[in-house]
């Protein structure tokens, strides 16, 4: 009888209130490697916990799904969205803000790399036409929700008339992230590929790409990604003005103090700037011919 | 054909892949391939990893503990009541037995991976989703494995201790629980290794854990930092293994004294009662929030004909396919390997590690790694699949060979047959329809896994959900699911059919010694 009610105590365990003061829950798409996104998220929360005077938490995502599916159900607060999952998540998530995106976002691009050896026909160019001669190769896109590395390709191949079952196999790959598209297509398992553009120029500053087997094929023209999306809710939790003063604390964000030269290092920005709403209306319109909003 | 000719005839699997292989293999991703395997000699040391991979890792095991009890507790649950000899004699007929079991097989249908997909909609970012993704299917598969242990116990004890003028509830519990309970020991510790692997890979997915450390660091080719998630997760998987099987080792026979099993099993109880609070601390569990936080999706269009319009032809053809070859190839390793290498003395061990590295790798995993070297299709995912259900198999077959009565296979090497010879007919011949059986077991889990592989483009109903799913599409993955289901239940019923043929009438459990030794 004693390790029944023994039992019966510890499956009740956790059903013992979680007295939980506000935490703001901030998160991001994960597009890096992990020790890189615990190093950069921890940074921001502390940094924005002292400018706000409130508990910050970084809550790992790892999924770009996941991260959507969170912000809408009201666990996250601070999302570090792509241009395609913030669409999706305002979209599902009455009154979600727009608080800031990096100087660098406004104009964001994709790259079209090949492997060198397979296609060895192929060479730059810079009419967007001749990405029909990607039709009947291997190619692979990043992760399924990726804005550079699959939802803005894929919305160029089609003004290009190719479709992803003109790919060879019927359909294209989806690596998973970008350094994983870097690497298939360097070693030939695919063809060609797409991906952000930031990430491909860092990696040749650090020269992991070995440009005798991968090659630029086009570069896309510019349209905005990545951006920070805030819950509606914040001032009501938090007290009033504290949305604004939030936005404020990621635009002041500045290369004169150390740990936050350190933060915008890691975005890989000069600073963060307000970010138009409007603008992601393009982004909306090619998700909806794309299927990829509903 | 010998039974042990059986084992070996999945080998012909070869031939189609053999055939595959020349045109999908491209040489480009060697060296990738060679710093991955020399990044296991220096897992990266540094603390922020290192401290990362070890909270994964706690959260890895304290999502398998809850969910591992949660579904002893529901298995045992049902078990009981969808038992035909429990529903006879408590309510005088069989049919609720019948029905429970019909709808216990829903939630067996899908992958827990799926359950998590799904759960993770209707409940929100929280750990319990995968406690519950796994514990949900888990519980409905030890509930099958009881009422069917359960109904094949021996009646008489019952209807003596019954027509004696017992009450029903302490008749079954005096009657049935000593002979069945050491096989749900046995076939517990196992579900508690099956918990860890599935809480690995619903991390790969985005429900916490180890898992996200892998896929992350393994996508930014960070080897290094994969390395130091993959030795931690070794360690522990290594570690749970060995305890495991010396515990079941250890209760299958009486032991010295009377009652000393029970005391080490309040003992063992006791340590994981203990275990139980800090993990579910580490987990924030919370089953208010289980009640409270469910919320359907809106608009959610369940019976709209236009989710129907797929190419479901070869979208299934593609899922069978990938399955059968799997399965075979899963089956076909490890006895090859063993009658080629086993004059060698240092067979046993490769074999062992070899087999722990396959468990260890989830199959999406493995199927990136593939990709460095062979190009997407069907290949490398069959050969991410195949292999980690080797691992599983083969460690099954392993045991069980040791597990058999040694004096046959003494006799023929004395007569002075060879160390292959004597494999073969002494050891084998005795294994082979407790593997094959556990093989047909294992294809029906491949079918289930086959969703996990669907990144290498090898197409089938895996990248139909991920793709649906990233897109909020509920349109187009309830029929999936819905397909899905079918297929696994069909599936099932043909492994089970299988298995009653191979061991005519009695169905014994994976992982479960009792029923592949002598």
């Amino acid at each position: 009888m004693r390790s029944l009610l023994f039992g019966l105590a510890v499956l009740l365990a956790p059903v013992a209130p979680v007295l939980a003061s506000e935490v703001l829950r901030i998160s991001a798409i994960p597009d890096q490697n992990p020790e890189r996104l615990n190093r950069l998220y921890g940074l921001v929360a502390s940094e924005l916990s002292d400018q706000l005077g409130v508990k910050v938490r970084y809550m790992p995502v790892i999924d770009y799904t996941a991260a959507v599916t969170g912000f809408r159900r009201g666990d996250l607060d601070l999302v570090w969205f792509g241009g395609l999952t913030g669409v999706q998540a305002r979209l599902q998530t009455p009154g979600a803000l727009v608080l800031a995106q990096r100087d660098v976002d406004a104009r964001f691009r994709s790259v079209f790399i090949a492997n060198r050896p397979a296609l060895q026909g192929l060479t730059p160019f810079s009419s967007i036409d001749e990405l029909s001669k990607l039709k009947g190769k291997r190619f692979s896109f990043g992760s399924e929700s990726s804005t550079s590395g699959r939802l803005m390709p894929q919305f160029f191949l089609a003004k290009a008339g190719v479709q992803p079952k003109d790919f060879s196999g019927g359909q294209p790959g989806f690596s998973g992230s970008h350094d994983a598209t870097i690497a298939l297509v360097q070693s030939g398992a695919y063809e060609a590929g797409a991906l952000n553009e930031q990430v491909w120029e860092s990696r040749l500053k650090e020269g992991k790409v070995d440009t005798s087997k991968v090659l630029v094929l086009w570069r896309t023209p510019t349209y905005p990604d990545y951006h920070w999306v805030a819950q509606g809710n914040l001032n009501k939790r938090f007290g009033a003005g504290f949305t604004s003063k939030l936005q404020q604390a990621l635009l002041n964000l500045s290369p004169d103090q150390p740990r936050q030269a350190q933060v915008l290092e890691l975005f890989g920005a000069k600073r963060f700037i307000k970010a138009p709403v409007e603008q992601y209306a393009s982004i909306e319109s090619v998700g909806r011919q794309l299927g990829k909003i509903r | 054909m010998t039974p042990a000719g059986q084992m070996l005839l999945p080998v012909l699997v070869l031939l189609p892949l053999l055939w595959l292989l020349p045109q999908s293999i491209h040489s480009g991703g060697l060296d990738l391939l060679l710093q991955f395997w020399l990044a296991a000699l220096q897992p990266s040391l540094d603390p922020q990893v290192l401290l990362s991979a070890l909270r994964g890792l706690g959260i890895t095991l304290a999502i398998a503990l809850w969910s591992w009890l949660l579904s002893l507790l529901l298995g045992c649950a049902g078990g009981l009541l969808s038992s035909g000899l429990v529903s006879q004699l408590l309510w005088g007929c069989q049919w609720p037995a019948a029905v429970i079991k019909r709808l216990l097989a829903l939630p067996r249908s899908l992958h827990e991976l799926l359950w998590g997909l799904i759960l993770l909609q209707l409940l929100g970012l929280q750990s319990s989703v995968a406690v519950l993704a796994i514990a949900l299917p888990y519980g409905a598969l030890v509930a099958r494995v009881t009422a069917d242990q359960l109904d094949a116990l021996p009646v008489r004890p019952l209807e003596a201790l019954s027509s004696a003028g017992a009450p029903a509830w302490s008749a079954l519990f005096t009657a049935l629980l000593p002979p069945l309970w050491p096989q749900l020991l046995s076939y517990g510790g196992y579900r508690l290794e099956c918990a860890l692997r599935s809480a690995t890979l619903l991390g790969i997915f985005g429900l916490g854990g180890i898992g996200a450390d892998l896929r992350l660091s393994l996508q930014s080719l960070q080897f290094h930092q994969v390395w130091t998630s993959l030795w931690c997760l070794a360690l522990v998987m290594l570690l749970l293994e060995r305890v495991v099987r010396w515990l079941q080792q250890r209760w299958q026979h009486p032991l010295a004294s009377v009652g000393q099993r029970g005391r080490e099993l309040v003992a063992l109880l006791l340590c994981l009662g203990v275990l139980l609070i800090p993990s579910a601390q580490l987990l924030e569990l919370s089953w208010q929030q289980i009640g409270t936080r469910w919320q359907w999706p809106q608009a959610l269009p369940l019976w709209d004909i236009a989710g129907w319009n797929q190419p479901w032809l070869p979208l299934i053809s593609t899922t069978l396919l990938l399955t059968l070859l799997s399965a075979l190839l899963a089956l076909a390793i490890t006895p090859w390997l063993l009658v080629l290498l086993c004059p060698w003395k240092g067979c046993r061990p490769l074999l062992q590690s070899l087999g722990l590295l396959a468990r260890l790798l989830p199959p999406p995993l493995t199927a990136l790694l593939m990709l460095f070297v062979l190009k997407p299709g069907l290949l490398p995912a069959v050969l991410a699949l195949g292999l980690h259900n080797a691992g599983i198999l083969g460690r099954l077959l392993l045991e069980s060979l040791d597990a058999r009565d040694c004096r046959a296979s003494q006799a023929l090497q004395l007569a002075g047959a060879g160390p292959r010879r004597s494999l073969l007919v002494a050891g084998f011949n005795a294994v082979a329809r407790g593997y094959l059986s556990f093989g047909a077991y294992r294809a029906d889990v491949i079918l289930r896994e086959s969703v996990v592989v669907g990144l290498v483009g090898a197409g089938g109903l895996g990248v139909l959900l991920l793709e649906s799913l990233s897109s909020f599409a509920w349109i187009d993955v309830v029929p999936v699911l819905v397909v899905y289901a079918v297929l696994t239940l069909m599936g099932e019923a043909a492994a089970d059919a299988y298995r009653r043929r191979l061991l005519q009438g009695h169905l014994p459990l994976e992982g479960f010694k009792p029923a592949i030794g002598p």
